[in-house]
């Protein structure tokens, strides 16, 4: 099956070509006519009487009509061919937006922001929102859905190549819409099946002081650490997120070092967000970012 | 310097006043004013957008800041400047081009202005109240529940827009009654000039799609207000309703900002080619057909809602089917000038512009009426590019073309033809160069409204050359600007006919006296002002 942002790619370029033709043909037009009956370019005399002609103007309400009657057949085609085409998925991913940021679940496996997905298979997505409207957008793996809280809509996805592929929410969603990113891993299935089975894994939990301090504050209000006692449900899973390449849904790149600095005040970073200023001394913040950051 | 009286010519020592004027002539200009001014505001909110845009992670403008700059923009755009720039046009040309004395209802006229205006007014008056809407102009629902946008922002949004609305309603009722009954003798529909016909069509349109909007926004009222659930699914209510409603009210709005545009240039064209309009008929069919469709399309907006794919497909065909009459308007124009004797003047130049720049947002929206690469585009900057070719590639220089041209019969003085061309071409280079590579953004995948943007992506140097533009284009509104305050000063005196026309407003004094005409006119074809002229090559009547 061809993969369905290959599949507008095509269609796209083919509207456009026609486009192309048609933007050719009637700038050219209006350039020649302009130039051509310039007053100044034009001996005396009085315009000729050239005023009404029936013929050309079926000529030209037919033909677009044509043309589009072409584009539409052609339309309906991609429109099936993205719908799936009866292919049955490979693979479901239950996707949830939430302002402002990605929510993943593989069956019982939940993780957030970045998501990994096999190659050669295809993937649909059944998407809801928690609050107000989100819309899915990864541009070269396939069209775009939005994200309605009440109901599923579904959208599938395929790479043919393993990569990193970037996308972001596109349904303006609130103050901080342009940080709601996607990050796609698109990786063989052998790789994609060790993520996934380490994705499903509680977290390894050691006792330490990070572990601690996470659990005395209001961070288990919000959060899940599968394997401890946090089961917050209204932010991200934090169970693996120190495999995750990114904060805030894309906007730092993760470390210890900036994953303290988040903590320590995430409206600095992203303005707007849910996640309030927890108020931690800096040996906590020191030893709550390396714990998290070890969440692998 | 002679002395001309502005905008009506009044008998010595006689004065009204703005607030108290009911005459057709000064309420079309304070339309026009009021116009003018919210376009000059939205322009500069345009340009904060733009400053924050310019570079990627910039921190220049805070995310709140940048949503309502982005919100007020566009709902001051379309519902405080062009609407208001474009009946303000209707107000002043209609009842001079039927040859009739005024409006049918010249009190209600003043109302409709001032509702209009107070309704812009309240809008703005959220940023002194508790902040100003940030949901965007189609404010969808759940967002703009009280419960996702707690401030007092989206209430002025609704009240703002209600009572606007308000004024537009009776202002539409007031021209579609004029130029039904009003026409002076002679004057049959089938002769009254294309921009009459546009306006009626126009103002049909306005009493089918505003009244939706204002249900709507009534019922967001209620949700916000009362407790109501209409758009709330967490009470059973439907999130997608708002957007039913709201493109029900929306799509024919695209319309009724660029059909009388569309009339401006379908006057102007003509003219300026020293020809009679090519296939009139059709012309004004066209909008006709333009109008009945426009209420069967609001779904193209919704493609990635997930209404289903014979839904898609049924509101694809329709979309795509507005192509035609729109084509046909196009191809006229284009006849219109071959076989003229075409003057280049500054209106002409904007209404060429307006073909030339109206093509190619008219190519963007069949691509968005694709369901397939709509929903690859939609909510990027694809839309965003494609919105402003039509509005302002369109519209606006359509707008500047009725400006340049009607300036004279209104105030009794010409614009300055080389100040003229220099506003022109600024504003065709300025406006190109900030809204063609956006087409390119949103294909890569720049969404619309977001405040910034990762510099990983690469869209930096292309949005730099965006902001560019858009300096280009103040600087080009600026010379607009000061050819207006110096023309309207000392420019040069215009006389009743300076474009050897061919329509009844430029067969009566520069500016019109208050009853617009001594006697009333007869007519016995498309062209009185012509055939009085040139009676020996009167058109066949």
């Amino acid at each position: 099956m061809r993969p369905p942002a290959e599949a507008i790619s095509a269609l796209a370029l083919v509207v456009g070509a026609i486009a192309l033709l048609i933007f050719i043909g009637v700038e050219g037009a209006l350039i020649y006519a302009v130039l051509r009956y310039r007053s100044s370019r034009l001996p005396a005399g009085r315009p000729a009487r050239f005023e009404r002609n029936t013929r050309l103007e079926i000529a030209w309400t037919a033909l677009p009509a044509i043309v589009l009657a072409v584009v539409f057949v052609l339309m309906l085609g991609t429109m099936a061919e993205i719908g799936g085409g009866g292919v049955e998925p490979g693979l479901r991913v239950r996707v949830a937006g939430h302002q402002w940021w990605w929510e993943f679940s593989y069956g019982p496996v939940t993780t957030a922001n970045e998501m990994h997905i096999p190659i050669g298979t295809a993937v649909d997505l059944d998407l809801t929102s928690a609050d107000v409207i989100h819309s899915f957008w990864v541009p070269e793996l396939g069209g775009k859905s939005d994200m309605l809280p009440g109901t599923t809509n579904h959208l599938r996805l395929f790479a043919r190549r393993a990569g990193i592929y970037e996308g972001q929410c596109s349904e303006f969603c609130g103050v901080e819409h342009a940080w709601m990113r996607i990050r796609v891993v698109a990786e063989s299935q052998a790789d994609f099946d060790r993520w996934l089975a380490a994705q499903g894994r509680p977290a390894a939990t050691r006792g330490g002081d990070g572990e601690r301090i996470f659990l005395a504050n209001i961070c288990v209000n919000c959060h899940t650490i599968r394997g401890t006692a946090a089961a917050g449900a209204a932010g991200p899973d934090l169970t693996h997120v120190g495999a995750r390449a990114t904060l805030g849904a894309g906007v730092l790149p993760s470390d210890v070092a900036r994953m303290r600095a988040w903590i320590a005040d995430p409206q600095q970073y992203k303005p707007g967000a849910l996640m309030p200023r927890v108020p931690l001394s800096d040996p906590e913040l020191d030893a709550l970012a390396a714990y998290l950051v070890s969440l692998k | 310097m002679t002395a001309i009286p502005l905008w009506v010519r009044r008998p010595a020592g006689e004065r009204v006043g703005w607030l108290r004027t009911v005459d057709h002539k000064e309420i079309g200009v304070l339309y026009i004013g009021m116009g003018v001014a919210f376009f000059a505001v939205g322009g500069l909110e345009a340009l904060l957008l733009r400053a924050q845009l310019a570079t990627p992670e910039s921190r220049l403008v805070d995310p709140l800041t940048y949503d309502q700059a982005f919100t007020v923009h566009g709902v001051t755009m379309i519902l405080l400047a062009i609407v208001p720039l474009l009946v303000g046009f209707a107000n002043y040309l209609v009842p001079l081009m039927i040859g009739a004395p005024d409006v049918a209802y010249p009190r209600l006229n003043a109302l409709s202005f001032w509702l209009s205006l107070v309704g812009g007014i309240i809008l703005y008056f959220s940023f002194l109240a508790g902040g100003a809407p940030d949901t965007g102009w189609f404010s969808y629902a759940p967002l703009a529940e009280r419960s996702f946008a707690p401030g007092p922002g989206v209430d002025y949004y609704i009240l703002g827009l209600a009572v606007n609305g308000a004024g537009t309603i009776i202002g539409a009722i007031n021209l579609t009654v004029t130029i039904l009954l009003m026409r002076c003798p002679g004057m049959a529909i089938s002769r009254v000039p294309l921009f009459v016909w546009m306006t009626l069509v126009t103002t049909i349109l306005i009493l089918g799609a505003y009244p939706a909007l204002t249900a709507a926004l009534v019922m967001l009222f209620v949700d916000r207000q009362l407790g109501g659930h209409f758009f709330d699914p967490a009470g059973g209510g439907q999130a997608v309703l708002w957007q039913h409603l709201f493109w029900f009210f929306g799509h024919p709005e695209v319309y009724i900002m660029v059909l009388p545009a569309m009339g401006m240039i379908s006057e102007i064209i003509p003219v300026f080619s020293g020809k009679p309009i090519f296939g009139y008929r059709f012309v004004a069919g066209s909008s006709v057909a333009i109008a009945f469709l426009s209420f069967g399309v609001w779904a193209h907006h919704m493609f990635a809602v997930g209404l289903g794919e014979m839904e898609n497909a049924i509101f694809s065909a329709t979309s795509m089917l507005i192509a035609v009459p729109t084509g046909v308007k196009i191809f006229n124009w284009i006849a219109t000038m071959v076989g003229g004797r075409i003057r280049l003047t500054t209106p002409m130049l904007f209404a060429i512009g307006f073909i030339a720049m109206f093509v190619i947002g008219g190519l963007s929206g069949v691509s968005l009426a694709v369901v397939p690469i709509d929903l690859a585009v939609t909510d990027s900057y694809y839309v965003v590019a494609h919105l402003h070719y039509v509005l302002f590639g369109g519209t606006m220089l359509g707008v500047f073309a009725g400006g340049y041209y009607w300036f004279p019969k209104m105030t009794g003085r010409l614009l300055d033809e080389g100040l003229g061309k220099l506003h022109f071409w600024a504003t065709f280079a300025g406006f190109n160069l900030t809204f063609l590579p956006q087409h390119w953004l949103g294909a890569v995948g720049m969404p619309r409204r977001v405040f910034t943007y990762a510099a990983s992506t690469g869209w930096g140097p292309l949005n730099l050359v965006s902001t560019i533009g858009a300096a280009i284009l103040a600087v080009a509104m600026v010379i607009f600007a000061v050819n207006l305050v110096r023309s309207l000063r000392s420019g040069e005196v215009a006389g009743d006919d300076p474009w050897d026309a061919f329509t009844l407003e430029w067969a009566t004094s520069s500016p019109p006296p208050p009853e617009n005409f001594p006697v009333t006119p007869a007519v016995s074809g498309r062209r009185p002002l012509w055939d009085r002229k040139h009676p020996e090559l009167r058109d066949p009547s």
